[in-house]
């Protein structure tokens, strides 16, 4: 799934993000305030879904190889976390939804 | 505080890593003059006096039960005791220390207590040694000279810029979260540059990651070193501090110390240790209350060790 599908979904902004974000293909979400858990998946999350609206969770989602962050409940985004997610090419939203019903946007999207 | 005049060695993060590298059994005197409970005084004083040595251990069937210092034979040369037994004079509530230890905690020790000289034992505590400043300064010569000439050729020679070696330390402060995590991005970026595979390259960014996590979140500071080349990558963690009480329990999924600060950064799920022996091939642990902790995770470059997820 195109993440340009996503955001429009999601009624996400773009906060920032590589220049050509609209074609990064994401197979794989996970949605977590908890980055312990984060760092604990094996998977490729390619997506990761927050309202932890710190540095960290972008350092996390680096860290796991995330492409994508979207932060939920329209939380404060700050500078250090753009800053970041630049530097290490993440493209970074920001989202109205909470995060339930972001995954549940999410899921019908999914459904065939 | 006075402590930090104690230990003017952590000033240097190289002599650091050095201090942490190295094992106590690799640097203590492993000939040990000792005296048994039924020797003299004056026995004690003829062994110190032919050997320069200012501390004499008392043993019983291999264990530390006590020790006569150049203290204790003074007081009983004053006092005219010199034939009586050493049981009668000497410190009975010895500490010793592990061999196995790191040098660091030993170099600790020295801060924390008064004493010379510390008796070193085995997974018995059986006495295998005995470790004095003079240790200490003797190997930190030694391998900061070899350490230096090494740095010495190396510097002769012109890197291949796409050579997988890096020597490098990072020094991290308690609650400091900010910083938390550029040193594991760094890494991540020089592994990646070199062409390592994604997933080897992830599971370093996670056990570094979770171990700088764990320095500021749960240490009164430390430093996380990189030792990398073509075949592993070795994170090692030391902190100063205050050091894990049962390392074992600490192991176990969802055990944490955590506050409610910690977990608000998202951490503090008792994950993080048993997640680094998790991506790791190579993990170790060692802590001593007081005196600190080190954690040690290699994760082999090489194809033919293919890791097992579980």
């Amino acid at each position: 799934m195109k993440l340009q599908r996503i955001a429009h979904a999601l009624d996400a902004k773009l906060i920032c993000g590589p220049v050509d974000w609209k074609k990064i293909n994401i197979e794989t979400i996970f949605a977590s305030d908890l980055m312990s858990d984060v760092l604990m998946s094996d998977r490729d999350e390619l997506l990761l879904i927050t309202s932890l609206s710190t540095e960290q969770s972008i350092r996390s989602a680096s860290i796991v190889g995330s492409e994508a962050v979207v932060v939920a409940n329209n939380k404060t985004v700050t500078e250090g976390m753009i800053e970041l997610a630049q530097d290490q090419g993440i493209a970074l939203f920001c989202t109205r939804h909470p995060k339930y019903e972001t995954c549940i946007e999410l899921g019908r999207l999914m459904e065939p | 505080m006075g402590e930090e005049h104690k230990q003017p060695l952590q000033s240097s993060l190289r002599v650091q890593e050095l201090v942490y590298g190295l094992r106590i059994s690799e640097v203590m005197t492993r000939k040990v003059f000792t005296v048994t409970r039924n020797c003299s005084m004056r026995d004690v004083q003829t062994i110190m006096k032919d050997n320069s040595i200012t501390g004499v251990p008392v043993v019983d069937n291999q264990r530390v039960v006590g020790i006569v210092t150049m203290n204790d034979l003074m007081n009983a040369l004053e006092q005219g005791a010199m034939e009586e037994c050493v049981t009668q004079w000497m410190v009975g509530e010895v500490q010793t220390l592990a061999e196995e230890m790191p040098l660091s905690f030993g170099i600790s020790a020295f801060g924390k207590f008064s004493f010379r000289q510390f008796p070193i034992v085995n997974k018995k505590n059986e006495l295998t040694g005995i470790l004095t400043f003079r240790n200490i300064n003797h190997a930190l010569i030694r391998e900061l000279s070899r350490q230096l000439r090494e740095m010495e050729q190396k510097s002769e020679q012109p890197q291949d810029q796409n050579a997988l070696k890096l020597s490098k330390v990072y020094p991290l402060n308690r609650y400091d979260f900010e910083n938390a995590g550029k040193a594991s991005c760094e890494i991540k970026k020089y592994l990646k540059e070199r062409g390592v595979p994604p997933k080897t390259v992830r599971r370093v960014a996670v056990a570094s990651y979770e171990l700088e996590i764990n320095l500021v979140a749960h240490s009164n500071g430390g430093m996380l070193g990189f030792d990398i080349n073509d075949e592993r990558v070795k994170i090692s963690s030391h902190d100063r501090g205050p050091g894990i009480e049962d390392t074992e329990k600490a192991m176990m999924r969802g055990y944490s110390t955590a506050n409610e600060w910690i977990r608000s950064q998202g951490f503090g799920a008792g994950m993080g240790l048993p997640n680094v022996k998790r991506v790791s091939d190579e993990f170790a642990i060692e802590s001593a209350l007081g005196m600190g902790t080190m954690v040690q995770a290699i994760i082999l470059l090489n194809p033919r060790a293919e890791h097992d997820d579980e």
